[in-house]
C-alpha cells in the first residue's frame, strides 16, 4: 500500500457530510423522543401506577435485553404486517427505512433513558418532596419545578454517555440500507480502496463530536452547578 | 375555596384542633390519643425525648404524615383524604424543617417566589416584591441571588423561614429548626423566630432550646411515648414540672 493520501477524504467530503447529517438528526430525534418517553416511563414507575408500571418494566426489560440491530429488523419487517392487519385488507403497509430508523431509535433509547431517570428520581432527597408538600405545591409543579430539574442535573453525565453511545449506534442503520457517517465512509472506502484514510478521518469526526458534547455538558454544569448542593 | 366559618369576636375559634389523634408506624404507636388545641396567636413549644412523637404530631397537622384516626381541624378546615382539603390546609400552614430542605437548584429568591406564583397565582413582580420584603425581614436580602449551597446553615434556615412566610401562612410549624445548626448559628435563627412571635404569628415549635421556650412560649407541651404527658406555663414547667417523666427529661437536657 502506498503512503497515505488524504485528498480522497476531501473529495468524499460532501457524501460524508450527508451521512454525518443523517447521524446527527437521528441522534437528536432519538434523544428528544427517548428523553420524553423515558421521563414518562420513569415517572410511571416512580408513582408505582399498578398496571402501567408493570407494563413499563416489561418493556424496558425487553428493549434492554435485545440487540438494537434486531429491534431494527423486527420493526422493519413486523410493523408493516401489523399495520396491514390493522388497516383491514391484510396487505403489509411499508413504513420505509427512514421512519423505521427514527421510530425504533426513539423507542429503544426511551428504555435506557428511563432507567437513568428512574435512578435519578430515587436520588432526590425525601426532604425536597416534603418541602413541596408543605408549600402546597401540586404534584405537577413539584416534579416540573423542583424534582425533575434536580434529576436532570444529577444525571446529566450519564445521559451524555448514553447519548454518545446512541450517536455511535446510529451506524447500525446500514441494515436498513440507510447511510450514516460510518456507512458513507465504508462505502467509499470499499469503492476506492482507501480504507485507512477513510476510517481515520471518520474516527477523527467521531472524536471531535464526542469531545464537543462533553464540553457542552461541562459548560452547562458550570453554568447551573453553582446551585451545587451535592446532596 | 372560601370555607364558611362562624367567627364572632367573643368566640375566638382555635387555629388548630387535634382530637384523639392516632398515628402508627407499623405496630409502633407514634401517637396515641393526642388532644391539642392551639388558639390564634398562641405560641406553643413542644418538647420531649426523641421518639416521643412531637415531630410526628406537627407533621400530621399539615398532612405530611397521614394520621390513622382522630380529627385535625386547621382554621376551620378539617383534614380529610381529599386532596383539596389537604392543599387548603397546607397553603395556610408554613413549615420549617430541621434540615432546611431548600431547593438547591434555585436561587434564594426563586426558592421564595415559586410557591406564591404556582399556588397563590401571584404575578412574578408581586412574588418578587413579597419575597424581597420577607428576605429583608430575616435580614438576608443581600444574598437573594445566591444559591443555598453558598450560604451558611443559619442563613439557609432563615431563607427557609422566609420561604414559608411568603405563602402568608396563618400558623407556622417549626420542626427542630436549630438542631442541625452549628452552635454559633443557633442564635440568629432563634432571634428570627422570636421576632416572628412578637409579630403575633401563631406557632408550634418543636425544640430543645429551653431559653427560647421561656422567652417565647405561651405554653409548653411535654410529650413522651406518643402522648401528651404534661402541659403548662413555661416558667412553672421548667421550675417545677408535675410529672416524674418531665422531671427526668429536664434533668437530662440541663446536664
Amino acid at each position: 500500500m502506498n503512503s497515505l493520501d488524504f485528498s480522497i477524504v476531501v473529495q468524499a467530503w460532501p457524501y460524508l457530510w450527508s451521512g454525518l447529517l443523517f447521524s446527527l438528526s437521528l441522534t437528536a430525534a432519538a434523544f428528544l423522543v427517548g428523553m420524553f418517553l423515558g421521563t414518562l416511563f420513569a415517572l410511571v414507575q416512580h408513582f408505582e401506577l399498578r398496571i402501567l408500571s408493570q407494563l413499563v418494566r416489561s418493556y424496558v426489560a425487553l428493549m434492554r435485553s435485545i440487540p438494537l440491530i434486531l429491534v431494527l429488523f423486527w420493526f422493519f419487517f413486523l410493523v408493516p404486517i401489523v399495520l396491514g392487519h390493522l388497516s383491514g385488507n391484510g396487505r403489509p403497509v411499508p413504513v420505509g427505512a427512514t421512519y423505521t430508523a427514527f421510530i425504533t431509535f426513539g423507542l429503544f433509547e426511551a428504555a435506557y433513558y428511563s432507567e437513568i431517570i428512574r435512578v435519578g428520581l430515587r436520588a432526590v432527597n425525601k426532604g425536597q418532596f416534603e418541602a413541596c408538600q408543605a408549600l402546597a405545591l401540586s404534584t405537577f409543579d413539584t416534579y416540573r419545578h423542583v424534582v425533575l430539574p434536580q434529576v436532570f442535573r444529577v444525571a446529566s453525565p450519564i445521559i451524555l454517555s448514553q447519548t454518545i453511545i446512541l450517536f455511535q449506534d446510529t451506524s447500525l442503520v446500514y441494515v436498513l440500507s440507510l447511510t450514516d457517517l460510518l456507512g458513507a465512509a465504508s462505502k467509499l472506502a470499499q469503492l476506492n480502496g482507501r480504507l485507512v484514510e477513510m476510517y481515520l478521518a471518520v474516527a477523527v469526526v467521531y472524536l471531535m463530536i464526542g469531545c464537543a458534547a462533553s464540553q457542552f455538558v461541562a459548560s452547562l454544569r458550570r453554568k447551573y452547578a453553582i446551585a451545587g448542593a451535592r446532596r | 375555596m372560601q370555607q364558611e366559618r362562624t367567627v364572632s369576636p367573643a368566640d375566638p375559634s382555635p387555629m388548630v384542633v387535634v382530637e384523639h389523634l392516632v398515628k402508627r408506624f407499623g405496630s409502633f404507636n407514634a401517637l396515641s390519643d393526642v388532644n391539642l388545641e392551639v388558639a390564634k396567636g398562641e405560641k406553643i413549644v413542644l418538647c420531649g425525648p426523641s421518639g416521643s412523637g412531637k415531630s410526628t404530631l406537627i407533621r400530621c397537622i399539615n398532612h405530611i404524615e397521614k394520621h390513622d384516626s382522630g380529627r385535625i381541624v386547621v382554621d376551620g378546615i378539617e383534614l380529610t383524604d381529599r386532596i383539596c382539603d389537604i392543599n387548603n390546609v397546607r397553603s395556610e400552614v408554613g413549615m420549617v424543617f430541621q434540615s432546611f430542605n431548600l431547593f438547591p437548584h434555585l436561587s434564594v429568591l426563586e426558592n421564595c417566589m415559586l410557591a406564591p406564583m404556582k399556588v397563590r397565582g401571584l404575578a412574578e413582580s408581586e412574588a418578587h416584591q413579597r419575597s424581597m420584603a420577607l428576605l429583608r425581614k430575616v435580614r438576608i436580602h443581600d444574598q437573594a441571588n445566591k444559591y443555598p449551597a453558598q450560604l451558611s446553615g443559619g442563613q439557609q434556615q432563615r431563607v427557609a423561614i422566609a420561604r414559608a412566610l411568603c405563602m402568608q401562612p396563618k400558623i407556622m410549624l417549626f420542626d427542630e429548626p436549630t438542631s442541625a445548626l452549628d452552635p454559633e448559628m443557633v442564635k440568629e435563627v432563634l432571634e428570627t423566630i422570636v421576632e416572628l412571635a412578637q409579630d403575633g404569628m401563631t406557632m408550634v415549635c418543636v425544640t430543645h432550646e429551653m431559653g427560647f421556650a421561656r422567652e417565647v412560649a405561651d405554653r409548653v407541651v411535654f410529650m413522651d411515648r406518643g402522648s401528651i404527658v404534661e402541659e403548662g406555663d413555661p416558667s412553672r414547667f421548667f421550675r417545677a414540672p408535675n410529672t416524674e417523666r418531665a422531671k427526668a427529661f429536664l434533668n437530662q437536657i440541663i446536664h
